[in-house]
């Protein structure tokens, strides 16, 4: 199995142009971010002329209120939606993967995904309006609500697709050396399954962080997060001081990421049977 | 096992929405524009009052007229432009809170009494107000600056040079004024006429953004339609820039604090609106925005730099600025398909 993945890779690699490609695609994806990061120590007012190299943005963001309310409430609901949505991933992918099969199991699977299909604007004024029927008023907490709902299939779909490759025999010879199902599931299942479920945490996390549509309209008082703050500043003209929180936010999420990486990984290290 | 993780993930739930406390007592929360409002002014009234003030934003009048309807958002004030007051008193979301019964209410300036969207000011008090029009480069352009010709057939120094605000009512009232025709305007002749100067200038304009400020003040632009506030503070950066009062006229508009139906803490509420009318405070927010309040007697606490400007107020001779309520839903569906024939 091992010898085979290798080979595809190297099949996958020599295709002629692949080098290119994959530049190509890498620099489509990340030079925004280069060019975000280089003017938030832009000395001109401007967001889009470059006059100079300095800090001032990040000395007016950090005395900002306003600025550091919206970015603290975007962390806040996204570590908590990602924390919930993925539980709840998890459950149901381990429900419809690894239990009994039940009816209706394909129409359960269309159903969990199908935020994925519908445009957001769409999911952004029914949750808008259930709120509205169950006479909740809009707070932080119906944002994480419905960050949490929105976030499920992105964190379900890396996790299904990691349980479906894991080797359903492991589990069973677990048990047979008469592992308890807790004990099963808590030293073979979850070891193998925690790339997944890192994964689709992660998905879960940057799609939370940047959701506008769905934000605007479920955020009560004091809840807006940082990408309605922005967006709500265009029109007093924007300023590199976003391009300086953005900068931080991203330092943020790229510490985040890799301690969640090196965690898993020592995690998984930590939790393996000698024998492997 | 399943059950155990699906219990874990209930049990969180259940955490976090404990977690999640009502608000304290004394506070007061606000859905204003962006960067529209002093922090001295808050912090005064937090400090006089003990009152927490929340602050929360939106990009448009019709983003925040969605947000309203829904009932449930919360907030205690906004600061809604003149014709979306008028539009939300239609839709019954204010509270009738009759500020002309307050305290400082004698403080404001007479002409903002009886103001066409709200006769006698029974839901809304002045937030600032100000006029748009656009800002040019003196030293790029060097004859009078004071007509639409300008910003509409610009001459050959200007064109290339522009910047229009990305605001449909804003750009063809400017060209409705420029050719002499009326204001909310569903004639097809007259349209015919708007939409031929549009084309012809579409080639002149480098940009169509609401970064005015930002564009005329670091020099990518000579030309920006402005707001007066915005065109004061480029000023301040690039002092050849001028603002210009055009003689076809021009637009006024103001934005108006006013109390949400249902507002949760009402009270406080109608404290802000009557501390917002004290002269030293709507002071504040002049020195902050850049924009005139309409509360007499604030002019001593006004920056004199401000006050002094050419932006700050029309001056003598000019054009008085025109307020214009919101058209007929044929004329809006006109508008729009004109407007996005030019922006295409």
């Amino acid at each position: 199995m091992a010898a085979q993945s290798t080979r595809s890779m190297r099949s996958l690699v020599s295709f002629r142009g692949f080098g290119a490609m994959a530049a190509l695609c890498l620099i489509i994806l990340y030079v925004p971010m280069a060019v975000l990061v280089t003017f938030s120590f832009n000395a001109n007012r401007a967001v889009t002329v470059w006059g100079g190299f300095s800090f001032q943005w990040y000395v007016k963001a950090a005395s900002n209120s306003g600025l550091q309310y919206a970015a603290w409430n975007s962390l806040t609901v996204a570590l908590i939606a990602t924390t919930l949505a993925t539980a709840i991933a998890t459950s149901a992918a381990l429900a419809t993967g690894r239990g009994q099969r039940f009816r209706g199991a394909q129409a359960f699977y269309a159903l969990v995904n199908l935020p994925l299909m519908l445009p957001e604007i769409i999911i952004a004024v029914g949750t808008l309006s259930f709120f509205a029927l169950l006479g909740m008023t809009l707070s932080l907490t119906t944002v994480i609500i419905a960050h949490t709902v929105f976030c499920i299939p992105f964190s379900y779909l890396p996790i299904r697709s990691r349980l479906e490759t894991m080797d359903r025999r492991l589990e069973e010879a677990a048990m047979d050396l008469y592992a308890t199902q807790w004990r099963a599931f808590r030293h073979v299942t979850m070891p193998l399954l925690m790339p997944g479920i890192m994964s689709g945490a992660m998905l879960a996390f940057v799609v939370s962080l940047d959701d506008f549509i769905i934000t605007a309209m479920v955020a009560g008082a004091g809840a807006g997060t940082l990408p309605v703050y922005v967006y709500t500043q265009l029109k007093q003209g924007v300023t590199p001081e976003i391009n300086a929180i953005s900068t931080v936010l991203l330092a943020v999420s790229i510490l985040l990421v890799a301690a969640s990486y090196f965690v898993a990984k020592a995690g998984s290290r930590y939790s393996r049977p000698a024998a492997s | 096992m399943n059950r155990t993780a699906s219990i874990l993930g209930l049990g969180l739930a259940a955490c976090m929405l404990t977690s999640m406390h009502a608000y304290a007592e004394g506070s007061l929360a606000i859905f204003n524009w962006g960067d529209y409002i002093s922090d001295e002014m808050v912090k005064k009234f937090e400090q006089t009052y003990d009152v927490k003030v929340t602050i929360d934003t939106y990009d448009s009048n019709e983003t925040m007229l969605a947000k309203l309807k829904s009932g449930i958002t919360g907030y205690d004030l906004a600061v809604p432009s003149d014709y979306m007051v008028e539009i939300l008193i239609k839709e019954d979301l204010l509270e009738r809170v009759e500020p002309n019964t307050f305290e400082n209410y004698k403080n404001l300036e007479p002409q903002w009494a009886d103001v066409y969207w709200d006769k006698g000011r029974h839901y809304s008090v002045p937030w600032v107000w100000g006029t748009t029009s656009f800002t040019v480069s003196t030293d790029v352009y060097k004859g009078d600056i004071d007509t639409l010709a300008l910003m509409l057939e610009p001459p050959d120094e200007l064109k290339g040079r522009i910047n229009l605000l990305r605001d449909v009512n804003e750009v063809i009232n400017a060209a409705l004024r420029y050719r002499g025709l009326p204001l909310c305007n569903e004639n097809p002749a007259d349209l015919k006429q708007v939409q031929d100067l549009l084309t012809n200038l579409k080639p002149y304009v480098k940009s169509f953004a609401y970064e005015s400020k930002e564009l005329a003040s670091s020099g990518e632009v000579d030309l920006a339609q402005i707001w007066n506030g915005k065109a004061y503070l480029a000023r301040l950066e690039r002092p050849d820039l001028r603002y210009a009062y055009p003689k076809e006229g021009y637009t006024a508009w103001m934005d108006n604090l006013v109390v949400i139906k249902g507002a949760p803490n009402i009270e406080n509420a109608k404290l802000f609106m009557n501390f917002l009318m004290d002269p030293e405070n709507a002071a504040m927010m002049t020195n902050f925005t850049g924009y005139a309040n309409g509360v007499s007697g604030s002019a001593q606490y006004v920056d004199p730099k401000l006050a002094g400007s050419r932006e700050y107020r029309p001056p003598e001779g000019a054009p008085d600025p025109e307020f214009v309520p919101v058209c007929n839903e044929r004329v809006i569906r006109l508008y729009d398909r004109l407007w996005t024939n030019f922006l295409k």
